[in-house]
């Protein structure tokens, strides 16, 4: 059986790199185009970091990981690490595709390294099944990349503050390039960050779509979609009917639950559409996604990452958009960075609220506002102890606060700095009463 | 998500479902995009991918996962050293030395066990040669990176086939990368567009403006007040308005007053439903009128009263469509969906039931027109579909492989209008016809896992010079034309820095940078393009490229050739 020069010996990089294993990527390699950097040294030595130096994080195993994690590997990339909590399901095999059926169950990040260390020789991927709020500034240290492939908000708002916390003026090295991506159906975006030099995460969270939100009093007594019945059943029935009892959207009995007790209230308001897949849909917030978008937006991270480890092209300044759902339709454009952002912005939120806004009604909008979204914030103001979520006597002490108008806490042009416990970072807003 | 209205309440209800199969369950992601009939269509199909390149698994990969029915890859060459380099679908353990098309199908498949995958190692010459029955078992032809001379034949051959598969021809050099889909007619039914359907608020069918005239506002109890939808209170608005003004409001002076007339009806500040009338009063004096999109679609049709036996069926839908809306309101079949708006159930349920009786009485009518028009062998589903989605449906005209290319009058004037985006795509032409005269076959890499560098530099073929490209180029659009100029002018000092050269011969030397580079991340960034079309096109969802897409992953940019 003939194999390529030595790959079967299991060592040194260069000894699994048979010739005219890089045949493809070396073209690029070996000649700078008209548009690349005049510091880009074509040859052995750009070679030579990609592939022996450059250490690489890809943070999420799933949809776009599964294909970073490729494209990484048969790029030149040969030390990449990947963390995913997930473990992998059935729906996931439409799209993850170091998967098989034999594989649901299993944690992500280990069949998917293990399925890549397989394909491509010479290749080491080190996986970690576990959360990203696991690791320390020093673990995300010893990266030169970081490429996430995440469908959370919360974690990339947590890695991205990490980052840019990470960020020393005095240590060039500490500045890790983050780059972000993320689909929907057809459509997607890729995008590079360079923490405290570019516009961050946190900077553009105005951008996410709004989350659907339905109030309670719609639920409870104003039923007009199928979703508001299928709320009904998740966040007032459940809790009413079965207790303590913690609801498990991975779980089918609870989904078959949900959708017999939406079913009946549908019927009972004469309201059409509640379905199992609905109702699924509705608890786990889907969205939907396919093989092929998630293919062009991690090909377009790993090409970003590829760019900024080999000078061999100016890499993506900073925002790619594209939506496939009538032609093809992209957008590449720079975000700007917010002065405000209370990431990398350095300068205090301003809000103007009316007179009459308790506490209360501050937090509310601070967790539905779309570029703040903090769920569960603890506020301060100075040393004033404003609202606690946490730990249980300081929110006792501080719950009485709520329904007091914020005015008698915080002064005119008062600052309040917000907390919360999911996010690595505090918000600073400065508050005008009208 | 929005509810079937052709479904019965107590059907709905009744037939509990549980949990679906394990195959719905697997696809379920994608099912939420094109459902159960986009799914069967898919695997319905039967997809020719010519070249087991890197770029051709990639995109195979993304049909095979969601489950196409049949692919098959026509690819002649062995394995080699360099495949295995670029190529996730060829096993360094296995496949070197073997025909890479079995191996691409070997490995393919263990993708998705619902797929039936097949290898033809022939060469494309003696495939060419058995004539259009061997292409027109195909649902789809993808040709990716093959020789000019190849291009050149296989796409008026499959241009004469009248039913013939559609051919997305794909090139790639380096960062940069093109594709252009062959097609003659191309109708979308279900583009899942975005744009809402008409409300007619500006022109109510009777049950709905009855509706509206009856309320008596002023003796109302205040929770009723409260959960009138916007729907009526514009409506109703809209008719005071008129009353005393004689017309619906037209100037912005007009619109604004109309909007706060539709303000003072609100009782309280607590009444939602009439900001959120005012937030919509828009659909009030915006006219319901046919979108230009499906206009344009009435003027490719003959005259009315035009025979249409044995026309497709979309062209005698359409037809039916016009007659629809040759009569007065002059507007599309009625929607039955009805967003959402603040109410209570009662009173929303109620004025969804009015606007489901209307939709029901304006589909008869649409059905009958359709038979009228000759259509009375479409199936009910269809008309239905098509009525439904009347607001929003594409018919595209396509064009053949090349027509561009030979057309100098356009190649100049795209050249004005779409610099950078023209820029690509000569100079992946110019390439493209270079390489055809010049083939680099790679021999030096060919097999022989033992060839010293030495060795294979020795045999390293030339490679295109930016000025041999230029020449290709100037050749193509004429001599006369000075493209550097007119290219610079049009792009600008905004895309051009001012100490560069023009745009187009930066292309040309990145070309020649790269010249038969298949770099595994532009590979499968195209092959998530592909694929993306391939299912657009297959499931006659969602609306394809009628054009030439470029792509340069140097600056991170696609642009559309029309
Ligand atoms: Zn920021």
């Amino acid at each position: 059986m003939a194999t390529p020069d030595v790959a079967r010996v299991n060592g040194s990089s260069h000894r699994t790199d048979w010739h005219d294993r890089y045949y493809h990527v070396d073209q690029v390699l070996d000649r700078p185009g008209p548009r690349t950097d005049p510091s880009f040294m074509a040859g052995a030595g750009v070679k030579e970091f990609l592939r022996t130096q450059c250490k690489i994080l890809v943070i999420g195993a799933g949809g776009l990981g599964c294909e970073i994690l490729a494209n990484l590997a048969l790029s030149g990339f040969k030390d990449i690490h990947v963390i995913d909590m997930d473990t992998i399901d059935i729906s996931n095999l439409n799209r993850q595709f170091l998967f098989r059926p034999k594989d649901v169950g299993k944690p992500k990040a280990l069949v998917a390294a293990e399925y890549i260390m397989k394909r491509v020789p010479g290749v080491t991927v080190t996986p970690y099944f576990g959360k990203i709020q696991d690791k320390d500034d020093d673990y995300y240290m010893q990266f030169n990349l970081v490429i996430c492939g995440l469908d959370s908000v919360e974690a990339r708002r947590w890695i991205n503050a990490t980052l840019v916390n990470l960020v020393d003026p005095e240590n060039p090295e500490s500045l890790k390039p983050l780059i972000d991506g993320g689909t929907e159906g057809f459509k997607g975006q890729a995008r590079v960050i360079l923490p405290t030099v570019t516009s961050c995460y946190e900077c553009s969270l105005d951008m996410l779509n709004k989350p659907t939100a339905f109030p309670i009093c719609t639920i409870a007594n104003t039923p007009r979609l199928p979703e508001h019945c299928i709320e009904w059943a998740s966040v007032l029935e459940w809790p009413r009917v079965q207790g303590e009892k913690k609801m498990d959207t991975d779980d089918p009995e609870h989904i078959q639950w949900l959708y017999n007790i939406a079913s009946a209230r549908a019927k009972e308001f004469k309201i059409e559409g509640v379905t199992w897949q609905l109702t699924q849909g509705v608890v786990k917030n889907i969205i939907p996604a396919i093989a092929s978008t998630n293919a062009i937006i991690a090909a377009s991270c790993c090409n970003e990452a590829f760019k900024i480890a080999t000078s061999s092209a100016a890499y993506l300044n900073n925002y790619f958009m594209l939506i496939g759902t009538d032609g093809v339709y992209s957008y590449t454009f720079e975000h700007e960075k917010r002065d405000d952002c209370p990431v990398c912005g350095g300068e205090s939120l301003e809000v103007s609220v009316p007179r009459s806004w308790t506490v209360e009604r501050l937090i509310e909008m601070l967790v539905e506002k779309q570029d703040i979204q903090i769920k569960k914030p603890s506020l301060s103001s100075g040393a004033k102890h404003i609202y606690f979520q946490a730990p249980k006597q300081l929110e006792e002490a501080t719950r009485p606060n709520l329904e007091k108008p914020l005015v008698d806490l915080v002064p005119d042009g008062g600052d309040i700095t917000v907390t919360a416990s999911s996010l690595p970072f505090s918000l600073s807003l400065r508050v005008t009463y009208v | 998500m929005s509810f079937s209205e052709s479904q019965d309440i107590e059907g709905a209800t009744t037939a509990i479902q549980s949990q679906p199969d394990n195959k719905t369950r697997r696809y379920d992601r994608q099912l939420r995009l094109w459902a159960a009939s986009g799914q069967t269509a898919l695997e319905q199909a039967r997809v020719l991918l010519i070249s087991a390149s890197a770029l051709s698994t990639s995109t195979l990969k993304n049909l095979v996962l969601p489950g196409v029915g049949h692919f098959t890859i026509l690819d002649s060459a062995l394995t080699t050293p360099a495949d295995i380099g670029n190529n996730f679908f060829l096993d360094p353990d296995a496949s070197l030395g073997r025909h890479r098309a079995d191996e691409a199908v070997r490995l393919l498949l263990e993708l998705n066990e619902g797929v039936e995958g097949v290898a033809d190692t022939s060469d494309i010459e003696s495939v060419l040669a058995q004539g259009p029955s061997y292409f027109s078992a195909f649902t789809l032809v993808i040709a990716v990176n093959l020789p000019q001379s190849i291009i050149e034949r296989l796409s008026p051959l499959l241009w004469d086939i009248p039913t013939g598969p559609p051919l997305i021809v794909v090139r790639s050099a380096g960062f940069l990368a093109e594709f252009f889909i062959q097609f003659h007619d191309h109708d979308v039914i279900e583009s899942h567009s975005e744009t809402a359907p008409s409300l007619r608020v500006d022109k109510p069918f009777p049950e709905l403006l009855n509706h509206a005239l009856q309320l008596d506002l002023k003796n109302m109890d205040p929770t009723d007040h409260g959960h009138i939808p916007y729907v009526v209170i514009l409506v109703r608005a809209l008719e005071d308005w008129k009353r005393e003004h004689g017309a619906p409001p037209s100037t912005y002076a007009e619109k604004r007053a109309f909007k706060e007339s539709v303000m003072k009806m609100q009782r309280h500040q607590d009444e939602e439903n009439f900001e959120e009338a005012a937030a919509n009063a828009y659909r009030a004096y915006t006219s319901s009128t046919i979108p230009s999109s499906v206009q344009a679609l009435f003027d490719t049709l003959p005259p009315p009263d035009t025979p249409l036996d044995g026309q497709r069926h979309f062209s005698i839908l359409l037809s039916a469509l016009r007659a629809f809306t040759s009569e007065p309101p002059h507007v599309l079949p009625l929607s039955a969906t009805l967003p959402d708006m603040k109410s209570d159930t009662e009173n929303y349920v109620a004025l969804q039931n009015i606007y489901r009786r209307r939709a029901d009485e304006e589909r008869a009518v649409f059905r009958q027109l359709v038979r009228d028009a000759g259509g009375a062998d479409i199936p009910a589903e269809v008309v239905d579909l098509f009525c439904k989605n009347a607001h929003a449906i594409a018919g595209l005209k396509g064009a053949r492989w090349g027509d561009l290319d030979t057309d100098r009058e356009k190649l100049v004037s795209r050249l004005q209008t779409a610099p950078r985006e023209m820029a690509t795509h000569i100079a992946l032409s110019a390439l493209s016809a270079w390489l055809s005269l010049n083939p680099i076959t790679q021999t030096h890499a060919n097999g022989n896992a033992n060839a010293s560098a030495q060795n294979a530099a020795s045999l390293a073929p030339p490679l295109p010079t930016a000025e041999a490209l230029l020449a290709i180029v100037q050749g193509v659009v004429g001599i006369d034309v000075e493209l550097g100029k007119e290219v610079h002018d049009a792009v600008g000092e905004a895309y051009v820095s001012p100490h560069s050269a023009w745009r187009s011969t930066h292309h040309l030397h990145d070309s020649a940078r790269a010249p038969t580079a298949d770099l595994p991340n532009v590979a499968a960034f195209m092959g998530g393009l592909i694929a993306q079309e391939a299912i657009k096109m297959i499931t006659k969802q969602y609306v394809p490229v009628n054009g030439h897409c470029v792509i340069d992953l140097v600056d991170t940019w696609t642009g559309i050739i029309a």
